[in-house]
């Protein structure tokens, strides 16, 4: 009853929000030791596809179960819309769900299932069918209806459990990494889908991936969570090109680390002795010379060149090193350099126009403003 | 040779195993084939008669006792199945502290005699109600063991439902009690059928709790067991092979429906 209290102090405080669909406030979930939601604040606004994307085992299904309401939060306050739903239970709040592994009911057919909510409501026979008919059409489940769920494929259970969560038009839909179960070709299919019926609908979504390119497609806006809490939160290519953290950079895209020392600051960069090199790198937050710093750099930011180039390139890193291999990914192609420390890079770049050869001594170049530097 | 020696063995496998079915089934069938005899204290050579059949059924006793016994097998059955679904629901959800005592203590009234049980519902009626025995405190007490041994088959088939399922239903909506009634009970009633059944055929057995409980009303393991003081009369192996008849009934309809698959001991067939 510890939650009682603090909530009455957020609704005193008066702090709804009239265009936010979901609030949540300094939320904390405790399994004995474990905590695995950690003062989490958000706001869902109207019609946003937000992702939450991290690591296995960093919160996200308990925070996703906390919002439904099938798990109460130990500290802090649920609202959705402006009503406070952190007492009630989840048969009060009228959310939908997808859940990772579908939980369609088993005795029931794809159409009872989908229409078990409005059942629930108890919505008149006619709306029901006509609901049924919309959904149907929308999840392309045509002919399907009387299927129970062990004779539909993987691909048409997921349809059937999205229809389930949508069909009542729930104030908001929380999915719950729904397309893991699923084979690649038919992921990306549906990743596709998911964000098209997002649009149409204009509902907002709640997307739980530990996958970073899915959250990367699908979102608008995404947060990165870590060990129950937030490490990030913002606009997709926000995320992308500015990381926060170190983990940030480390788990979304595919990143070149090089670890050094900050040796000082100067025109607005830092310099960060490397293996007894400098680079110059952009400045960490709360700089402190002389500290270990994390230089984090994409694959797809670095470019390469024949050695010796004669090229002037000033405001530019450089780094020599011979081509180990190249992968060949279609549009782009990875070249993997070995510096002199025997360490090797990764190069991301159009395969057009660059025909190195193996072992070929090659330089590796980027602008100075390029990457992120962290604290270690 | 070594053939030949297997083959030896698997013969006195098969005898032993004759014989210990012989063990099991002999008085049985012995009950069931004298109850067909002419004369039943020396039923050789085979003579048959359905006079033992005619006693039973004209003797107002025997209906008596079989309508007693029915009433109560069928309320503890229910008595029990319900206690017992409560107790493995409440103990598989709540992971609580306490659930190990909680199941334990769901399970202690197995080892209790059931002469204990019989004497001591008798004397707290008795002498703390201060009320007779009757049909309704014999129910009770049969369903004291019964509720056991519902609680532990139904356990046994639980552990394996997937509660996610409900959390599901309650996330579109469906309260507790909807949700039981919707998702729950259509995947568990299997089990709670076999509970059921188990419970029906113990109390219905049973001689001693109920003939502590019910005094001079007749069951008809009382009357049988009544009527012996004069002696085995024809109309009590009657009486035996007709139980053993309902019995196996009983389990017969619970194999075909296992065995046509109209009740699945299992619950989500795998994607
Ligand atoms: N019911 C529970 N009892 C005890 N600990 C739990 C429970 N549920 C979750 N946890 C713990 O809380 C932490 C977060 O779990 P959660 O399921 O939210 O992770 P997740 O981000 O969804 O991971 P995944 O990507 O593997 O699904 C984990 O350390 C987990 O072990
Ligand atoms: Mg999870």
């Amino acid at each position: 009853m510890r939650n009682a209290g603090t909530c009455q102090q957020f609704v005193k405080a008066g702090t709804s929000v009239p265009d936010a669909v979901l609030k949540l406030q300094a939320i904390v979930k405790r399994f004995g030791t474990v905590t695995a939601v950690d003062r989490i604040d958000l706001t869902i606004e109207r019609g946003e596809f937000f992702a939450l994307l991290g690591p296995s085992g960093s919160g996200k299904t308990t925070m996703l179960r906390i919002i439904a309401g099938l798990e109460r939060p130990d500290e802090g306050g649920v609202f959705i819309g402006d009503r406070d739903v952190t007492a009630l239970p989840p048969y009060a709040r009228h959310v939908g769900m997808v859940f990772q592994n579908f939980l369609l009911f088993p005795h029931k057919t794809a159409a009872e299932n989908i229409v078990f909510p409005l059942r629930m409501q108890r919505l008149g026979r006619a709306e029901r069918d006509e609901r049924l008919a919309w959904a149907m059409s929308l999840m392309r489940l045509g002919g399907l209806e009387d299927r129970y769920p062990n004779e539909l494929s993987g691909g048409q259970q997921q349809r059937v459990a999205l229809a389930r969560g949508l069909i009542s038009r729930p104030a908001l839909l929380l999915l719950d990494e729904p397309l893991a179960n699923l084979d690649r070709e038919l992921r990306s299919e549906m990743e596709v889908e998911i964000r098209r019926y997002q649009k149409e609908l204009e509902l907002p979504f709640i997307y739980v991936t530990h996958n970073q390119e899915e959250a990367l497609t699908m979102s608008d806006r995404i947060a990165v969570m870590h060990n129950g809490a937030f490490e990030q939160i913002g606009a997709k290519t926000e995320i992308y090109t500015n990381p926060a953290t170190a983990f940030v950079a480390g788990f979304v895209g595919h990143s070149n680390r090089f670890e050094g020392k900050l040796v000082e600051i100067s025109g607005g960069l830092a310099r960060m002795a490397w293996q007894g090199d400098a680079m110059l790198v952009p400045v960490p937050r709360d700089p402190r010379p002389g500290g270990a710093i994390l230089f984090a750099i994409k694959f797809e930011d670095l470019e390469i060149a024949r050695a010796p180039d004669g090229v002037d390139r000033t405001g530019r890193n450089r780094l020599a090193g011979t081509l180990r291999d190249v992968i060949f990914k279609g549009q782009t192609a990875n070249y993997i350099v070995a510096l002199g420390d025997g360490s090797e890079i990764t190069i991301s770049s159009a395969p057009r126009g660059l025909d190195l050869r193996m072992s070929e001594p090659v330089i590796v170049h980027w602008p100075v403003a390029r990457g992120a530097t962290f604290h270690v | 040779m070594t053939a030949k020696r297997l083959g030896w063995a698997v013969a006195a496998m098969g005898v032993l195993l004759a014989c210990i079915y012989l063990f099991l089934y002999a008085p049985i069938f012995y009950v069931i084939y004298t109850s067909f005899a002419a004369d039943i204290v020396w039923p050789f050579p085979p003579a048959f008669s359905m006079a033992a059949y005619g006693d039973l059924f004209t003797s107002s006793l025997y209906g008596d006792a079989l309508r007693n016994s029915l009433v109560l097998g069928l309320g503890s059955a229910l008595l029990s199945t319900v206690l017992a679904t409560g107790g493995a629901i409440g103990v598989l959800r709540h992971r609580s502290r306490w659930r190990g005592l909680a199941l334990g203590l769901f399970l202690t009234p197995l080892f209790v005699a059931d002469l204990l049980i019989g004497i001591s519902t008798l004397a707290f009626n008795a002498r703390v109600l201060d009320l007779p025995g009757n049909m309704y405190s014999a129910i009770a007490a049969n369903a004291i063991p019964g509720t056991s041994f519902a609680f532990l088959i139904i356990l046994a088939q639980l552990v394996r439902y997937d509660w996610a399922m409900d959390d599901a239903a309650m996330v579109f909506g469906a309260g507790p009690v909807r949700c039981f009634i919707e998702i729950t009970l259509p995947t568990i009633w299997p089990c709670l059928l076999g509970a059921f059944l188990i419970g029906f055929i113990l109390a219905f057995n049973n001689l001693e709790i109920s003939f502590y409980n019910l005094g001079a009303i007749p069951t008809l393991p009382s009357v049988a067991w009544g009527s012996l003081r004069f002696g085995l009369g024809p109309e009590l192996f009657a009486l035996a092979a007709m139980v053993n008849f309902i019995v196996f009934a009983i389990f017969g309809v619970m194999y075909l429906l296992m065995r046509y698959k109209i009740v699945r001991f299992g619950y989500r067939e795998t994607l």
